[in-house]
């Protein structure tokens, strides 16, 4: 038990790094939990949109404005130039609409007034400017038809009418799912920061030169010690992924009760084992503490970065997920992501995801097949 | 004496693998990883051309209107084109929705049109609005042609030529010019953000090289800072060149790390560089500034002084924006003095003030931000270096 002891010795002097990065992992999750209502119908996306009028109270400029209210979000922004363009620059508006002074008058006289508009060039502002641009053209050709200005307001208005059906056929929860997909996603890098960093640290210390020389002279058979290691990291690695699932069910709820949420969970199992291999094969390599450090950071951004547990996978460039495709956490994050669109659970669509498991487990052998080798020939000290 | 000394903490420095592995390494590779990870960011938020089916039933082909305008949105030479449009039964369009190949589906059916998606969501609005005002366009040339018809009536024409008047009706929606004029900043790239909170945080990573140095002079930290207290020489000339060449080391960093943004990760820095590098060079200096005071007040381990640098710049760079660029636009507005007194924050607004603005008012006031947050800690750091006695370590 001396071992075994000494192991939980030192996870103690290292639990404030795992709280750190556990810290970490709520402050991320919350931050994406905006909960918005969930429900069947159809909900137009609506770009965030800032008015900026400069007209007086014109009854034809209240109805452009009110149009735009009802198929848009207004911002309120406070009204200062530089406050305006802050909140374009972080995208907190799509879209500043600018109606420009008289700009009613000038309309009914059929002088078609110049509007400014600001843009991020993103779809949301796309959308937008559809919407200003099919106001402006309806109210132009009935400008000709009429001077009338309530017969205007009227025949704008009643060209403009919702006329299109809609119907949605997913019966998907998809919101509380993604939370649910980003959770396990960006657990990839809690896990590898955290498990792997630690697990790391205590294997150096105990590879400490003294520390093996003392270990490999003591009357402890090298085998129970080293069997005695791997218990205790293995206990280690599920105590942390069990503490890490309970904290989804916390954080996300519902969702984690159905079968999606086994998936998810399962899969988490499957990459704690690879990472508890990669840890293996880390710690044969280096020894140096500094060095550790920088090479688990490195690992856990890289493969966070790249594989898609900060950015979502689908808007990292082609190139970047083929070169994922030797990481693990690709394999990982992949399988979560299946899990998001799966819209029953039955063998076939499992498949995917059981293959998906099994290439991270070929890994993990990989990984330790690979440490087996370097440690023997590190195995004689002089 | 000057010259010796500083010789001697620059190698000591440069020696120091794992320091300069997190001062001079790890923001390049930081750098590399944002690029690959964001570089597709905006692109993929631009609109892209909609993959959509229609029903191909009797109703749709009859109904002209719709018909042509979707022909004509789809059509592969057709500048602003916006659908990819599959016609097919309805059978394969529920069938081409479920496999995800594309957007949503349009069935016609009578007068009523419906649309069919898999969720809610941009592509999806977009149609359903496209579809929308091909509708309305269909009632609009209806209205104008019933009431030329009626003019003509009146005025007593009995020979109305109706396919001219419907063709002058889809004319005068066609050429109807909508006058909008785009005055947005050109410069709006906000993923730029996450790479101006990676030189702030190398500038405050340099504060470690400053620690470390002056940590050298310490008598309560190393050997070497006992021989030099009892050591008869000046003080303030043996720090000051400590200090020095720690400042010439992260400025060599923050260099490479200019180097590699610009050539290899291709940032925008905007246009002025002079004011780039004054903004480097004073950014650094608030870092050294930073790494001083923790080196000189606390009276700890180096881990621990070391562990509280990294904790502190963190911190400051999650503030603003490294973690997620709208941070510091949540800051910014709801609690301004925390970036205020932030200077990772002051270091990443300079950059993208310069950036953004045209005007200097906010570079300038980010940069005597900076220099009174330096002088601040620089004094503090004094106050508690002099005079300093031991009697016994």
């Amino acid at each position: 038990m001396t071992v075994f002891k000494t192991f939980w010795k030192i996870v103690n002097r290292y639990k404030f790094t795992v709280i750190l990065y556990t810290v970490i992992l709520i402050i991320f999750a919350t931050a994406n939990m905006q909960t918005s209502d969930t429900n069947t119908n159809f909900v137009a996306s609506k770009p965030d949109i800032l008015i900026i009028n400069n007209d007086k109270d014109e009854k034809i400029t209240e109805n452009l404005i009110n149009y735009i209210k009802n198929n848009s979000n207004i911002v309120d922004i406070k009204k200062d130039d530089e406050a305006i363009n802050d909140a374009l620059f972080y995208r907190d508006v799509n879209y500043i609409i600018y109606i420009p002074e008289n700009y009613g008058n000038d309309f009914l006289d059929g002088k078609n007034p110049e509007i400014k508009i600001k843009s991020t060039g993103d779809y949301n502002s796309s959308l937008a400017e559809m919407m200003l641009s099919r106001y402006v053209k309806v109210a132009n050709i009935y400008l000709n038809q009429t001077k009338n200005e309530d017969e205007l307001i009227s025949k704008i208005n009643d060209t403009l009418k919702e006329n299109t059906k809609t119907e949605v056929t997913s019966k998907l929860n998809t919101d509380e799912l993604s939370r649910a997909v980003f959770y396990y996603n960006f657990l990839n890098y809690s896990i590898i920061a955290g498990l792997v960093y630690i697990i790391c640290l205590i294997l150096s210390t105990f590879r400490e030169e003294k520390i093996r020389k003392r270990t490999i002279i003591s009357s402890m058979n090298y085998k129970k010690h080293n069997m005695q290691l791997l218990i205790s990291n293995g206990i280690l690695s599920v105590i942390l992924w069990i503490f890490y699932v309970i904290l989804s069910f916390v954080l996300i709820g519902d969702v984690m009760f159905t079968s999606h949420g086994l998936i998810l969970i399962a899969n988490s199992f499957v990459f704690s084992i690879c990472a508890l291999c990669i840890a293996f094969l880390i710690a044969n390599i280096v020894s140096n503490k500094n060095a550790i450090n920088g090479i688990v950071n490195v690992v856990g951004l890289g493969s966070s970065f790249l594989c898609g547990a900060f950015v979502p996978v689908e808007w990292l460039p082609d190139t970047v997920l083929k070169i994922a495709h030797i990481l693990p956490s690709y394999w990982f994050i992949q399988n979560n992501e299946i899990v998001k669109t799966l819209e029953e659970v039955n063998m076939e669509n499992l498949k995917p995801i059981f293959v998906n498991m099994f290439i991270v487990l070929a890994f993990s052998i990989l990984y330790i097949i690979i440490a087996n080798i370097i440690s023997k020939k590190k195995r004689k000290i002089a | 004496m000057f010259i010796h000394n500083f010789k001697y903490s620059l190698k000591t420095l440069f020696k120091n693998k794992s320091l300069i592995f997190w001062t001079f390494a790890f923001p390049i590779i930081l750098g590399t990883f944002f690029n690959m990870a964001f570089s597709n960011i905006e692109s993929s938020e631009k609109l892209e051309i909609i993959d959509i089916a229609i029903v191909d039933n009797d109703d749709f082909k009859s109904n002209e209107v719709l018909k042509t305008a979707f022909e004509e949105l789809s059509d592969e030479n057709n500048k602003d084109r916006m659908f990819n449009t599959k016609y097919v039964s309805e059978n394969e369009a529920k069938d081409l929705l479920d496999k995800d190949e594309i957007s949503g589906y349009l069935l016609v059916d009578g007068e009523d049109n419906k649309i069919v998606v898999k969720q809610n969501g941009i592509n999806e609005t977009i149609f359903k609005y496209v579809t929308e005002e091909i509708s309305n366009n269909a009632k609009i040339i209806n209205d104008i042609a019933k009431r030329e018809i009626e003019k003509e009536a009146i005025s007593g024409n009995m020979n109305i030529n109706y396919e001219e008047i419907y063709k002058d009706a889809l004319e005068l929606i066609q050429n109807q010019d909508v006058n909008l004029k785009d005055i947005s900043n050109k410069n709006l790239s906000y993923t730029m953000i996450e790479f101006y909170t990676l030189i702030a945080m190398s500038c405050l990573y340099g504060g470690i090289l400053a620690m470390a140095s002056i940590n050298q002079n310490l008598a309560n930290m190393t050997s070497q800072g006992k021989r030099i207290s009892v050591s008869p020489i000046s003080k303030l000339k043996i720090v000051f060149s400590s200090i020095l060449a720690s400042y010439l080391a992260q400025l060599i960093g923050v260099a490479i790390l200019f180097v590699y943004t610009i050539f290899a990760l291709k940032v925008d820095y905007g246009d002025n560089l002079l004011l780039v590098i004054l903004l480097g060079i004073i950014g650094s200096l608030s870092g050294l500034s930073l790494g001083l005071v923790v080196g000189t007040c606390l009276k700890t381990n180096e881990n621990t002084k070391t562990g509280v640098l990294l904790a502190v710049t963190m911190l400051g760079c999650f503030l603003s924006g490294m973690m997620g660029i709208t941070m510091k636009y949540i800051v910014d507005k709801n609690v301004p003095i925390i970036n205020k007194i932030n200077p990772a924050s002051m270091i990443t607004d300079g950059f993208y003030s310069l950036y953004y603005y045209d005007t200097l008012d906010r570079y300038l006031f980010n940069i005597i931000s900076l220099l009174i947050f330096s002088g601040i800690m620089i004094l503090i750091s004094y106050v508690s270096l002099r005079r300093q006695k031991y009697d016994s370590i």
